[in-house]
C-alpha cells in the first residue's frame, strides 16, 4: 500500500528545520576557524556517505568504487581548475560529470553480477582508477598528487576568507541540496523501483522494470553527487592526493554509512557528524585514534546493528511512551469533570489483567450496554449514546490500554485484540455486569466479536466500521478500501499533520463535537496502534466467523454509508444472518456514524434492541450462548 | 628479448607465483567456507612476519628462524580464530553479513596495522636470508633463499591439499563449503569449523609473510599490495576447487613478471585489474571453476 506524505506533513519536518537553522547560525554564535573547518569536512563526508546510501542501502548494490569516484571528483576538479586553467566552478561540474560517467562505465561489467562479486569488481575498478592516476604523473602528479589547486571565488570574494565562512555555507548548501535530491529520488517512481529491485528482483523485473537501467541510474546518480562533493573537497583542501583512493577513506565513509544505518539517508548524515567529532576528539592519540575508532565501530555493529538511526528511533519511542503516559496521567486528574460532563456517567479506574483501565459507568439497575471504542480513540466517542441510552440502559464504556486516560501497558502482552477482549471481560466482572448488549466500533468491533465468540453471555451484538474477517491478511484487502490513511492506523509515530488526518478520516473534521477525539489520537500510545494491528493475524478469525454464522446472538451491522475505509460490497457478500438482511447503513455518515449522525444511529440501534425485545416477548427462545 | 631475459622473467614469475599461491589459498579458504571476503588477510601477512621477526631476529629475542616461524604460525592461527569469533561470528545470522564483514574486517585490519605500528614502528625491517648463495637449476641461476621459498610454498600447499582431501577435519571443511545445512545435519560443528578455517587461513598468511620477510623487506603496510594480488588470483582461479587459485597464482605471477617487462611497473597492475574484471564478467566462477559458489 502506498503511503507517502509530503515532507512538510511528516514528523521529520521540525527536526530537519531546526538542524538546518542551527547549522546556519552556528558560525555567528560559536564560529571559529577550526570548528568551521571540521564542519566543512563533515558536510562533505555526509554528502558522500548519504549518496552512497542510495546505491548500497536502497539499491543493495555494494559499490565499493564510490569513494574512488569521490577521488575522481577531486582529480577532475584539479585538472579543470589548475591544469586547464578553467573556472573552478566549472571544475565542480566536471567533478560530478566525470564521476557519474566513470560510474556508468563501472556499471557495465557488474550488470550481470550480484553480492560479493560486485564488491570485488568495484574494488578492482577503484584500483584501476588509482593505478591510472598514479601512472599519469605528468597530469596528476603521480604518487605525490596535485598541490596548490585554485580555490573557489564568488564575485572576487575568496571562499576561504573570514574563517572559511564561504566554504561553510557552500558545503552546507550542497549538503541540503543533495539531501533534498536523495529524498526526492527515494520517494519517486525510480526510488521505488530501486528498492523493489533490491527486495525482489524477479518480481520487479516481471512488473516491467529494467534492472540494467535501474542499476545504471542508481550508480550514476549517486556517483555524480559524490563527485561534486569530491570537487568541493579538492577546492577546499587545495590538494588532490592518491591516498583518497585507498582503503582508509573507504573504511571511514563505510563506517559512517553503517554506523548511521543503511537505507535511511538521514542515518549516514548523522553518523558523519558523530564520526568526525569523535575522531577529532581523539586527535591527540596518534595511532591509538584509529584503533579506538575501529573498536567503536565493531562494538556498535555487534551490539547495536541498527546504528545511530535505530538509536534515534528508540529514543523517539521512549519519549513518545513517556509523553503519552504523562498526558494520560495529567488528563486523568484535570479533565475528569469535563469528561463526565460529556458522558453524564461517572468515571472510575478498574484494575484488569492488562493494567489500570478508566471506565465510564452510568450506573443503575438496568440492562447493561457496553460500548467499545476503536483504534486511537477514547470512551468519550460515545457521549451521544450515553445521553440517549442511559435512561433505559446502564451504559458502560472504557478506555483501551494505551488509550484515553487508561495507563500505557506492555506492548507485547497488552496490545492485541485478545488482550483488549480480556480487558472487556475484566471490566464487566469488576462492575458485576452480566448479559450486556455490546456495541463495538472499528477495532472495538473485533473486540466485541471476540468477547462474544469466547462464550461470554451477551444479549445482543452490534458493530460499526468492522468488516468481519475470515482470513488475515487475505481478507483485509477485500474488506477495506485501501486509502493512504489506512496506513496511519498502524503507524507508530504520527506527526501532527498525520494525527489530524487520521482523526479527520476516522471521526470527522475538527469541530466542537470531535475535538476531544482529535486530542485522543495524539494521546494514544503509538505502540498500541502498531502492535494491535500488527497482531491481527494471531486472532482466531475462524472462531469469530463460526460464531457469527451460528447466529446464536442477535447481530447487527450499523455502518456509515459513506465510510471511506470499507468495501461495502464485502459486507453484502458475507451474507451473515443479521437483524436486517442487508447491513443497516446509516445514510450520509462516515466511519463514526454514532458521532456525527448520532440521532439516526441511536434510532437504528434502539430499533435493533427493540426488535430483540419483541422477539423475546413473542415467545421465541432466548438466544443460547455457545461455548468456544 | 634474449633467452636469458626470458629465463629471468620466468624465474621471477615462479617466485611471485608461489607467494601468491600461498596468500590466495588462505584467502580462498575463508571465502569458500564462510562466503565472505577477509580484508584483514593482508594485515595477517604483516603481523605473521613481525611476530616471526620478534622471536627470530638477533635484534629482538634471537631464538632463531625456525622457532620464530613456528611461534608465528601457531600464534597467527590463534589470532585468526579470535578474529573470527570477534568480528565475523556476531553477524552469522545477519542477512547483510557480506557487507558487514567487509567493514569489520577492514576495522580489524586497521586495528592490527596500527598495533604493529605502535609495537614495531613504521621503518623497514628484514628477517634476513635463511640460506645464502645461489644454486643452478637446469642452467638457471637462482638464490637458494628464493628456491627454498618456492619449495616451502609448494610443500605447504601440498600438505594443505592432502589435509583437505584426506583428513576428517579437512573433509568436514569441504563439506561445509559445499552445503552448510547438510553438513550441519551430519553433525558437523559449523561454528568451530569456521573458526578453524579462519585460523588456518591466518596461519597460511603468516607463512607467506615470513617468506616475504626473508626475501624482501617488511613494514606495517607490506600486506596491502599482496592482498590486492591475492584478490585477483582468487577471482582468476575461482574457488570451486582447491587447486584453482594455485594455478591462477602462477599464471598471475608470470603475467606480472612479463608485464612489468613489457608495459612497465606502473601499468602492469592496471592491466591485471582489467583482466580480472574481464574474467569476472565473462566467467564469474573463475577460469578453473565449474559452478559458482553462491553468496
Amino acid at each position: 500500500m502506498r503511503y507517502s506524505p509530503s515532507f512538510n506533513r511528516s514528523s521529520g519536518l521540525v527536526p530537519a528545520l531546526v538542524s538546518v537553522v542551527a547549522l546556519a547560525v552556528l558560525p555567528f554564535l560559536a564560529g571559529s576557524n577550526y570548528l568551521n573547518h571540521l564542519l566543512v569536512l563533515t558536510f562533505i563526508f555526509a554528502i558522500v556517505a548519504a549518496s552512497w546510501d542510495l546505491s548500497l542501502g536502497f539499491g543493495g548494490l555494494f559499490n565499493f568504487a564510490h569513494v574512488a569516484l569521490f577521488a575522481v571528483g577531486i582529480y577532475a576538479y584539479g585538472v579543470v581548475a589548475r591544469t586547464l586553467g578553467l573556472s573552478p566552478w566549472l571544475g565542480l561540474l566536471a567533478a560530478g560529470g566525470s564521476a557519474g560517467l566513470i560510474a556508468a562505465l563501472i556499471t557495465l561489467p557488474i550488470m550481470r553480477l550480484s553480492g560479493i562479486y560486485i564488491i570485488l569488481v568495484t574494488i578492482a575498478a577503484s584500483q584501476v582508477l588509482y593505478q591510472i592516476v598514479i601512472s599519469q604523473s605528468q597530469i596528476t602528479g603521480g604518487t605525490s598528487g596535485m598541490v596548490s589547486l585554485p580555490g573557489l571565488e564568488l564575485f572576487g570574494y575568496r571562499m576561504s576568507r573570514d574563517g572559511k565562512i564561504g566554504y561553510y555555507y557552500l558545503a552546507l548548501t550542497l549538503l541540503i541540496g543533495s539531501t533534498v535530491l536523495l529524498y526526492k529520488i527515494t520517494r519517486s517512481r525510480w526510488g521505488r523501483a530501486i528498492v523493489a529491485m533490491r527486495d525482489n528482483k524477479y518480481y520487479a523485473v516481471s512488473r516491467g522494470m529494467s534492472e540494467t537501467r535501474i542499476r545504471l541510474y542508481t550508480l550514476t546518480v549517486s556517483a555524480a553527487i559524490s563527485g561534486v562533493a569530491g570537487g568541493l573537497y579538492g577546492s577546499y583542501m587545495r590538494v588532490a592526493s592518491p591516498d583518497n583512493f585507498g582503503l582508509g577513506l573507504l573504511g571511514l565513509l563505510l563506517s559512517m554509512l553503517l554506523l548511521g544505518g543503511a537505507g535511511t539517508i538521514w542515518g549516514p548524515i548523522l553518523a558523519a557528524f558523530f564520526v568526525t567529532m569523535v575522531s577529532e576528539a581523539l586527535a591527540d592519540y596518534g595511532a591509538w585514534r584509529n584503533i579506538i575508532m575501529s573498536l567503536l565501530l565493531i562494538v556498535i555493529l555487534v551490539f547495536y546493528p541498527g546504528g545511530l538511526w535505530a538509536l534515534v528511533q528508540t529514543a523517539r519511542e521512549g519519549f513518545d511512551v513517556f509523553r503519552t503516559q504523562a498526558l494520560a496521567r495529567f488528563r486523568r486528574r484535570t479533565g475528569k469533570t469535563a469528561r463526565e460532563a460529556l458522558t453524564g456517567a461517572s468515571e472510575r479506574m478498574v484494575e484488569t489483567r492488562h493494567g489500570r483501565i478508566a471506565v465510564a459507568d452510568s450506573g443503575g439497575a438496568k440492562p447493561a450496554l457496553l460500548l467499545i471504542h476503536g483504534n486511537s480513540s477514547a470512551k468519550e466517542a460515545f457521549s451521544a449514546q450515553f445521553k440517549a441510552f442511559s435512561d433505559r440502559y446502564r451504559v458502560i464504556s472504557f478506555d483501551l490500554p494505551g488509550h484515553g486516560v487508561s495507563d500505557n501497558a506492555d506492548p507485547d502482552r497488552d496490545y492485541s485484540v485478545e488482550a483488549f477482549a480480556d480487558v472487556a471481560e475484566d471490566v464487566l466482572k469488576a462492575l458485576a455486569v452480566s448479559h450486556p448488549s455490546v456495541f463495538g466500533w472499528s477495532l472495538g468491533g473485533y473486540i466485541a466479536i471476540e468477547l462474544a465468540a469466547r462464550g461470554n453471555p451477551i444479549n445482543a451484538l452490534a458493530i460499526s466500521g468492522t468488516p468481519p474477517l475470515r482470513l488475515v491478511p487475505e481478507d483485509v484487502g477485500k474488506a477495506y478500501d485501501a486509502t493512504s490513511h489506512f496506513v496511519l492506523a498502524s503507524k507508530r509515530f504520527l506527526s501532527a499533520a498525520e494525527a489530524r488526518d487520521f482523526a479527520t478520516s476516522t471521526t470527522g473534521a475538527k469541530d466542537p463535537r470531535t475535538a476531544h477525539l482529535h486530542a485522543a489520537v495524539s494521546r494514544t500510545d503509538g505502540r498500541a496502534r502498531a502492535y494491535a494491528l500488527g497482531k491481527l493475524q494471531i486472532v482466531d478469525w475462524p472462531r469469530q466467523m463460526r460464531f457469527l454464522r451460528t447466529a446464536s446472538v442477535p447481530f447487527a451491522i450499523l455502518n456509515g454509508a459513506q465510510d471511506p475505509f470499507l468495501n461495502h460490497q464485502y459486507f453484502r457478500d458475507l451474507k451473515l444472518t443479521q437483524w436486517t438482511d442487508e447491513p443497516a447503513d446509516i445514510a450520509d455518515a462516515g466511519h463514526a456514524p454514532f458521532l456525527l449522525a448520532a440521532d439516526a444511529f441511536n434510532a437504528k440501534l434502539a430499533a435493533f434492541f427493540d426488535s430483540i425485545q419483541n422477539k423475546r416477548s413473542d415467545g421465541e427462545p432466548a438466544p443460547r450462548t455457545i461455548s468456544a | 628479448m634474449t633467452l636469458d631475459t626470458i629465463a629471468l622473467i620466468l624465474l621471477g614469475g615462479v617466485v611471485l607465483g608461489a607467494l601468491y599461491a600461498l596468500m590466495a589459498t588462505g584467502l580462498a579458504l575463508v571465502w569458500t567456507t564462510l562466503g565472505i571476503f577477509n580484508f584483514a588477510h593482508g594485515t595477517f601477512i604483516a603481523l605473521g612476519a613481525y611476530i616471526a621477526w620478534q622471536i627470530a631476529s638477533t635484534d629482538a629475542f634471537g631464538a632463531g628462524f625456525v622457532v620464530g616461524s613456528l611461534v608465528s604460525v601457531i600464534g597467527m592461527f590463534l589470532i585468526g580464530t579470535a578474529v573470527y569469533y570477534l568480528l565475523i561470528k556476531p553477524f552469522e545470522r545477519s542477512p547483510d553479513i557480506v557487507v558487514k564483514s567487509v567493514i569489520t574486517t577492514l576495522a580489524g585490519a586497521t586495528i592490527l596495522e596500527n598495533l604493529i605500528n605502535i609495537a614495531w614502528g613504521p621503518r623497514n625491517k628484514q628477517l634476513g636470508a635463511v640460506l645464502t648463495g645461489d644454486i643452478q637449476i637446469i642452467g638457471l641461476v637462482i638464490s637458494r633463499n628464493e628456491a627454498a621459498a618456492v619449495a616451502v610454498s609448494l610443500l605447504i600447499l601440498a600438505a594443505l591439499g592432502i589435509f583437505l582431501q584426506r583428513a576428517p577435519l579437512g573433509r568436514a571443511m569441504r563439506a561445509v563449503a559445499q552445503n552448510r545445512e547438510a553438513a550441519q545435519l551430519m553433525g558437523i560443528d559449523v561454528v568451530r569449523l569456521y573458526a578453524v578455517a579462519f585460523g588456518l587461513s591466518a596461519a597460511l598468511a603468516a607463512i607467506a609473510g615470513i617468506l616475504i620477510g626473508s626475501i624482501r623487506f617488511m613494514n606495517p603496510l607490506m600486506g596491502s599490495d599482496p592482498l590486492m594480488k591475492a584478490l585477483i588470483v582468487v577471482i582468476f582461479g575461482g574457488i570451486a576447487r582447491f587447486t584453482g587459485p594455485i594455478y591462477a597464482a602462477f599464471i598471475v605471477g608470470l603475467l606480472e613478471a612479463f608485464m612489468t617487462y613489457a608495459v612497465g611497473l606502473y601499468w602492469s597492475p592496471t592491466v591485471l585489474f582489467v583482466i580480472m574484471i574481464v574474467v569476472l564478467v565473462a566467467k564469474p566462477e573463475g577460469l578453473f571453476g565449474k559452478h559458482r559458489k553462491s553468496v
